[in-house]
């Protein structure tokens, strides 16, 4: 059972999240709230998302899958203006979502979930922590698009730097130990990421203003924000590449 | 003049018969550069000045030129010119060479042979261009036949019907089939090897390296000193063009080519039903003096994909292989390719489970 109502920025920031790396998805409904782990179809990145039932304007869920299609959800989201409060209501029987924003309702077949299955989440011991401010992030992703297919995340006890190095040409963005919210570290770690999905994860975050990161020596880079005004959280996990072979 | 301005008519050969050899380029597999030169020179192009707009409201040779592009084979046509036809061979990139032209002055035609899966498509006023172009590759059309349809504008919402340049129109068919093919692709399995199939013909060497990932695409072309896009260089150079699992949006650097040879592995794989990562290594070496067209690019890449691959279990061994048949570097095309680099230097998340 899953029926539950809410603001349409909500289920928005939920699905922008999770379509940075897929185009199908499940939806893991409790009674709790709403649950996606997701990887994407390269296996490079995964997202594992979870949505409070406090985030809704209204909940009520028993354990329940949802195969979802995110372009047919968009759709229906692109329906609402900003606040308005959308309404979705699970058909068991016919196996669709029920949704409607305003007048409209709008039914939504359901995506057969038998061939997703959870995928499974490496545990890592990540060094280094530290939480970054969203929009510098986005800002050293803007000025290394044009430079590199590649970006090097690194920590050290001094801060943060981002680098990315083209054929001819390099970014480097810096952020003093100061300009970071926080910052564990004990020796300086490093790892190369590819761009571009680096870049459609940054983008994916619309609300949360600083951003989590964990970093190991050519290891996964492990992001975590808030989603939902604090009612939700994000992780991702990228792997990263690495060229000394 | 210049667009919407474009030069419309009929490719007239002075012979009888069937003649639909000059133009098809599917059925020249076997050809040489002379035997290509040949064909062409035969075909006078009749050139007829009008507005790409007027594709259905242009007049009788508008009209006669659509009705040739319908049938499915070419009618008897006396062509009548202002003057002698020039006598030269227009090259391109894209559109296979065109041979002598002359403003036409009038037109005749003898009967018709309508397609009628052509004719379907044409009479539909509702079906988008699109969707046209996709059901007809289905249905079995060449798509150098495709493209001549398209081009004099017989497809899509009616008011929104036009003339179409021929070189457009190729790439245009070409990258609407790759990509409706393409997301086919993606609902199949893996491959379950890494595979490598070849191509020479016309001294270029084409090298198609599948790998058991999911879809990703690039072509990349090596071009000898004194070729065509290296006319007066002293080192070969190297251009590639790339699309991840989600395609690309800008228009591919190297040009029509990338969705010709997009096309061809799209039909391969909804074929088998397999999904794969592709990367194509071309080497246009000096012999190949004059483009043809990217039919070229087509047809080598179906022809290699309809022999058997050589399996390997490994990239490494598969790269190591692909050394011996190409001339360059499996480092310099390493340096390239973002897809090798990625298969190559790329971890996935599994790396990091522990056993």
């Amino acid at each position: 059972m899953f029926n539950a109502k809410a603001k349409s920025e909500v289920l928005k920031e939920l699905i922008d999240v999770v379509s940075t790396l897929v185009d199908e998805v499940k939806f893991n409904v409790t009674k709790n709230g709403i649950g996606v782990k997701a990887v994407d179809p390269a296996h490079v990145a995964m997202v594992d998302l979870s949505l409070e039932k406090s985030a809704f304007e209204e909940f009520k869920g028993d354990d329940s899958e949802l195969g979802i299609d995110i372009n047919k959800m968009r759709e229906v989201l692109k329906l609402a203006r900003a606040g308005e409060i959308i309404s979705m209501d699970l058909d068991e029987d016919k196996n669709r979502l029920v949704m409607s924003v305003g007048n409209i309702v709008r039914t939504m077949s359901l995506v057969d979930t038998a061939g997703m299955s959870d995928p499974k989440v490496p545990s890592l011991d990540l060094p280094a922590k530290l939480a970054v401010r969203t929009d510098e992030l986005r800002q050293g992703i803007r000025a290394s698009e044009s430079v590199s297919d590649h970006i090097a995340l690194i920590s050290s006890p001094d801060g943060f730097e981002m680098i990315s190095e083209g054929d001819t040409d390099s970014v480097n963005l810096k952020l003093p130990k100061d300009l970071l919210e926080e910052l564990s570290c004990k020796e300086t770690v490093r790892a190369l990421f590819p761009l571009d999905y680096f870049s459609s994860m940054i983008k994916a975050v619309s609300s949360a203003e600083s951003i989590t990161m964990h970093l190991g020596n050519d290891y996964p880079v492990r992001l975590e924000f808030k989603i939902a005004d604090g009612k939700g959280e994000v992780k991702y996990l990228l792997a990263p590449r690495i060229e000394s072979e | 003049m210049g667009y919407p301005k474009v030069f419309i008519g009929p490719m007239v050969p002075p012979t009888h018969g069937d003649t639909s050899i000059l133009d098809s380029p599917e059925l020249w597999g076997g050809a040489t550069i002379e035997d290509i030169v040949n064909y062409r020179m035969q075909l006078v192009r009749g050139m007829y000045k009008t507005n790409v707009y007027d594709a259905n409201c242009g007049g009788r040779i508008v009209d006669m030129t659509r009705e040739i592009s319908l049938c499915r084979e070419s009618p008897d046509t006396e062509a009548l010119f202002t003057r002698k036809p020039t006598s030269r061979l227009v090259l391109d990139d894209s559109v296979q060479p065109m041979g002598p032209s002359a403003p036409l002055k009038n037109m005749d035609l003898g009967t018709l042979k309508i397609d009628h899966r052509l004719d379907r498509a044409y009479s539909d006023g509702d079906l988008k261009a699109s969707e046209a172009v996709i059901s007809l590759h289905d249905q079995r059309i060449p798509v150098t036949r495709i493209n001549r349809a398209f081009s004099a504008g017989v497809f899509g919402i009616e008011k929104n019907r036009r003339f179409v340049p021929t070189r457009w129109s190729i790439t245009a068919v070409d990258d609407i089939v790759g990509k409706e093919l393409r997301e086919e692709v993606k609902d199949y399995p893996l491959i379950n090897e890494f595979r490598i199939y070849e191509s020479w013909r016309l001294d270029n060497r084409f090298m198609i390296l599948m790998m058991p990932m999911s879809w990703k695409y690039e072509l990349m072309e090596a071009w000898y000193p004194d070729t065509v896009w290296n006319p007066r260089g002293k080192r070969i150079v190297i251009y590639a063009s790339h699309e991840g699992y989600k395609g690309r949006s800008k228009y591919a650097e190297i040009g029509g080519c990338y969705y010709a040879a997009r096309l061809a592995v799209g039909e391969h794989l909804t074929g088998i039903r397999r999904q794969a990562a592709i990367c194509i290594m071309r080497e246009a070496h000096p012999g190949y003096i004059m483009p043809v067209g990217v039919w070229n690019v087509r047809e080598n890449i179906r022809n290699a994909l309809s022999k058997d691959p050589r399996k390997f279990d490994t990239l490494k061994e598969a790269l190591d292989y692909s050394s011996t048949r190409m001339a360059i570097p499996v480092s310099r095309w390493i340096k390239n390719s973002s897809l090798l680099k990625d298969a190559l230097y790329q971890k996935r998340l599994e790396d990091f489970l522990v056993a």
